[in-house]
């Protein structure tokens, strides 16, 4: 099996069961705060297996980064694909949204935004305590 | 095995083992000898080749044996990745868990877009700083 499949695996099972964790945690306090609030058995296990699946694709999609073949946008747009397919189809599944043009749109457009805002502030933070270990190497 | 030991101020110090073949006392003696001198004891095909901890880029694990990868040659090392901690200089630090870089074979560090920091050595290798071992590898570069 190719190494990076392994990774992507591995880190999947690691942390995939925190999907269901969090999901368990968000419906407890939508118990406390909405009125009525229930679920069936079957819209329980398929956001249990939907937000575990979404977890593990979280988890394992950080392998993108460590195949050296691919360019930085290739292994962005693989993490991004890869992590769109997987929170589309989990808020989908658990009919979080409708499956509307105009609702999918916005949904995208929120996903990319945040996706980029994050990125873009780990990856500056990362950068320049990479640019001061840098520099500490020259002297 | 016979053990003789001839002493004799004027001689270059060295080791010579005859045996038929190459056993664990073997072995142990020569991990002794190395911790004494601080050098290593690499292997490629079956010849021992003793290496300058400065000459390694980094020592890493590849097929789950320990390798210490140098300029040109990559070479197989006996001993534990965490004993090679404990008695390599301090230029050597562990920058994940199956990995001890050489901080004056580093060139740069990158930002990766996973988040993570990349380190670059100088013969164009690159290997990831975990988020564990960042607060290690900061100290010892003295940030």
């Amino acid at each position: 099996m190719n190494k990076h499949v392994k990774v992507f695996l591995h880190r999947g099972f690691l942390f995939g069961g925190f999907g269901p964790v969090v999901m368990g945690i968000a419906y407890a306090v939508l118990e406390k705060t909405v009125l009525h609030f229930s679920l069936g058995g079957r819209e329980v296990l398929a956001a249990i297996l939907s937000t575990y699946l979404l977890a593990f694709v979280q988890a394992g999609a950080s392998v993108f980064n460590q195949i050296e073949s691919f360019s930085l946008p290739k292994a962005l747009l693989c993490h991004l694909s890869l992590l769109y397919v997987a929170y589309i189809g989990c808020y989908l599944v658990n009919d979080w949204i409708p499956f509307e043009p105009v609702v999918l749109l916005i949904f995208t457009i929120v996903f990319l935004v945040i996706y980029f805002a994050v990125w873009l502030t780990v990856f500056l933070i990362v950068r320049s305590v990479g640019r001061r270990m840098s520099k500490k190497l020259q002297e | 095995m016979k053990c003789e030991i001839i002493v004799d101020r004027d001689c270059e110090e060295r080791v010579v083992i005859y045996t038929r073949e190459e056993n664990t006392l073997v072995r142990e003696i020569q991990q002794l000898l190395q911790r004494q001198t601080g050098e290593l004891l690499g292997f490629q095909d079956r010849e021992a080749v003793k290496l300058d901890p400065s000459d390694i880029y980094y020592i890493t694990i590849v097929d789950g044996k320990v390798c210490a990868v140098c300029e040109q040659t990559t070479y197989v090392l006996k001993e534990r990745l965490y004993t090679l901690e404990e008695r390599l200089p301090r230029f050597f630090v562990k920058i994940h868990q199956s990995c001890l870089a050489n901080l004056k074979k580093a060139e740069r560090f990158d930002a990766s877009i996973a988040g993570t920091l990349k380190i670059r050595f100088k013969n164009g290798d690159v290997d990831y700083v975990s988020r564990r071992q960042l607060k290690a590898v900061k100290e010892r570069l003295g940030i």
